[in-house]
């Protein structure tokens, strides 16, 4: 599979921001932008990346489609194929969302939650609301 | 002689200790065998070495100790360590082909709308669990004599309630004492733990209502007690808890236990019980090198959830028709508000915020009877939420999950699940790795659960509505929420219609007795864990007496 294509893929399930979504946060990246090993997905989702080939005319037709003519394709082979599909899906967005970058863009830090834990907000310490009765 | 009054004892359904040190005539001959070391195996070892010191208890448990160094919390992935070895569902762990910590087992759960979930080793599923401790309510009890549905406990709710208290005290729970929705409670041993901005707005939502809320009572720690640390707020509480803030009974219960002298064998997965002339006799166990023991022993216990229990009593043969019937696990949906402010994302104990019972008893006016639980609970993390998004890819799930990532609160709905005859545990006709028969779920939701998710999910949008939720999502079914398991082996009076007595004991089988959540005749709205431990050590309370 030509880098184009496996590139294709990713960005159009993947797009990133082209601009800031929220003040102070930088825009998501793009998929490709993220995730550059693309051997291993590759050949463990081989077959369905076969068949979004196959569905757009050959993978250069795919890699040089508009972005709403491969999000079609791409949803064709997801109610065909929804199995394999979810399969590619989730990989790749584990690969994205664990990356420091797109979890500083989310506004979120990149150390795991230990050993820093975090602090909650201030509001907890003001004391409880007088919880009202059941019935 | 000895053997046979020991013999005929136990078929009357009196025990008696069989082990006097100072004469030992068998070497594997011991009181009490425990098969699994969850709530339930933990609180029934830890009260019986108590109150029958003398008793020679041996606990075999099929999965081992965790050592909290190794769970994923400290691990830069550990967001999809949550689909792999750390997932909550054994199947997916084993789909997953990594070698994880829990000894688990396939369990066929296509034909069940809900996906059983566990953790099996040292702890059980307090493992991997939320730790929102709550109790059944005095109606839970009563249902068939209340409400006209389910069936009635054999005991009720204050003949529990010791045992409730003793259970919160070794466990150590966060909270709040005078919580309207339950009779008095002692004081709690720490303070609630924080609400943060989540818990807060939500709880203007339910004061704009009218109605109840209350900070959930948890079994982890708010303060630092008992050599473990305060609660950190570090979150994903489902993937265990490397600073032990959390409670797992590996933690609280069983080094208790194993000072008091039982005998904690892990990597032993027990086969099947021998049964012979309406006696447990000897359980047949592989341990961790494979190799085959007979365990005999004068009373046999058996804790491992509502389908480890059902799977192992029915591989060994016990003749019930209730056994394996009756699955219970808490019908669950979600309605997830989104805030134009931020919140907390997820921060903060998953499962640990306010709770509502405002709709927990009947009103014959809502269309069904029993009520729902809402409870509010915290974000997921980042990549959890994105799988989850409608649609998971492309430019609308960007705008999603900004919409939603530190900006949302979900509110979980648990209703109560009536026990129903079909909704079941059976055996497959294959033995799997471990050596036992196969074994399948088969659950399907009823009119009843129906229409009380959908009530409760009302509910549940108009109060985030009312704390200033402007879009509303609803989950009308969550299937990955089957952390309770059932009433597969409940008590009750009539043998034809359940498995054990009042005092966990088969009607069929005296000496072989149940220690855990399949025990539960009605399940209420709650999650269980608190009941299941209090209802283990009033079950190991009338065991000592009896063995007296």
């Amino acid at each position: 599979m030509t880098p184009d294509f496996l590139r294709a893929v990713l960005d159009t399930l993947i797009p990133g921001e082209a601009a800031p979504a929220e003040a102070g946060l930088p825009p998501l990246p793009s998929g490709s932008a993220v995730i550059v090993d693309h051997a291993s997905y590759a050949v463990q989702h081989a077959d369905v990346l076969h068949a979004i080939a196959t569905q757009a005319g050959g993978e250069r037709a795919f890699a040089e489609a508009a972005e709403a003519a491969r999000t079609s394709v791409l949803r064709s082979i997801e109610a065909r194929q929804p199995e394999p599909f979810r399969a590619l899906l989730t990989v790749l967005l584990q690969d994205y969302y664990e990356t420091p970058a797109v979890l500083a863009a989310m506004g979120w830090r990149a150390d795991p939650p230990q050993p820093r834990g975090h602090e909650l907000s201030p509001a907890e310490t003001t004391p409880l609301a007088a919880p009202a009765r059941a019935n | 002689l000895f053997q046979h009054a020991r013999t005929a004892a136990a078929v009357a359904g009196k025990l008696v200790p069989c082990v006097n040190p100072a004469m030992h005539i068998e070497e594997d001959l011991v009181d009490v065998v425990v098969v699994g070391a969850g709530m339930g195996g933990a609180s029934f070892c830890w009260r019986l070495s108590e109150r029958a010191p003398k008793l020679r208890i041996v606990c075999l448990e099929r999965g081992g100790w965790v050592d909290p160094a190794v769970m994923p919390a400290q691990r830069r992935d550990w967001q999809s360590a949550n689909l792999h070895d750390w997932a909550t569902s054994p199947n997916l762990r084993l789909k997953a082909f990594q070698q994880s910590l829990s000894a688990d087992y396939p369990i066929d759960d296509s034909g069940s709308a809900f996906k059983p979930l566990m953790w099996n080793g040292v702890g059980g599923s307090t493992i991997n669990w939320a730790a929102h401790f709550p109790r059944l309510h005095p109606s839970d009890f009563r249902t068939r004599t209340l409400d006209g549905v389910g069936e009635d406990w054999p005991f009720d709710y204050f003949e529990l309630e010791p045992y409730y208290d003793a259970n919160d005290a070794i466990i150590g729970v966060s909270g709040l004492a005078g919580d309207p929705a339950y009779p008095p409670k002692p004081a709690r041993a720490m303070p609630p733990l924080p609400l943060g901005r989540l818990g807060k707005t939500a709880a203007r939502g339910f004061d704009a209502l009218g109605w109840h809320w209350w900070p959930v009572d948890a079994a982890i720690n708010s303060i630092a007690r008992d050599g473990r640390a305060a609660c950190n707020n570090c979150g994903p509480c489902l993937i265990g808890c490397t600073t032990r803030a959390k409670v797992s009974v590996d933690v609280t219960h069983w080094p208790c236990a194993v000072a008091a002298g039982v005998e904690l064998r892990t990597r032993s997965v027990v086969q099947h019980i021998e049964i012979q002339a309406g006696r447990a006799t000897a359980v047949i166990y592989r341990d961790g090198e494979g190799r085959e023991h007979r365990q005999r022993a004068a009373c046999i216990v058996v804790a491992a959830n509502g389908i480890g229990t059902a799977r192992l009593l029915l591989a060994s043969g016990l003749e019930s028709p209730a056994l394996g019937r009756n699955l219970m696990y808490h019908p669950a949906a979600y309605a997830r508000g989104m805030f134009r402010e931020e919140l907390d994302g997820p921060a903060g104990p998953v499962g640990c915020a306010i709770y509502s019972h405002q709709f927990y008893e009947t009103d014959e006016r809502r269309g069904f009877k029993r009520g729902v639980h809402l409870q509010v609970t915290r974000e997921n993390n980042l990549l959890q939420q994105a799988l989850r998004l409608d649609p998971p890819w492309g430019r609308e799930a960007h705008q999603l999950l900004r919409q939603e990532f530190r900006h949302s609160i979900a509110i979980l709905v648990m209703a109560e699940d009536l026990p129903e005859p079909r909704n079941r545990v059976t055996l497959t006709d294959r033995t799997e790795a471990d050596g036992l028969p196969g074994v399948t779920v088969s659950y399907s939701l009823s009119d009843h659960g129906r229409k009380s998710l959908d009530f409760g999910l009302n509910r549940a949008e108009e109060v985030l509505r009312a704390a200033g939720a402007y879009r509303v999502v609803r989950v009308p079914l969550a299937p990955l929420t089957g952390w309770h398991l059932l009433g597969t082996a409940r008590m009750g009076r009539d043998a034809a219609t359940s498995v054990t007595d009042r005092r966990g004991r088969c009607h069929a089988v005296p000496n072989l007795i149940v220690a855990d959540g399949s025990l539960f005749p009605t399940a209420g709205a709650v999650n269980p864990g608190s009941t299941i431990g209090a209802l283990a050590m009033k079950i190991a309370d009338d065991l000592a007496r009896d063995m007296a």
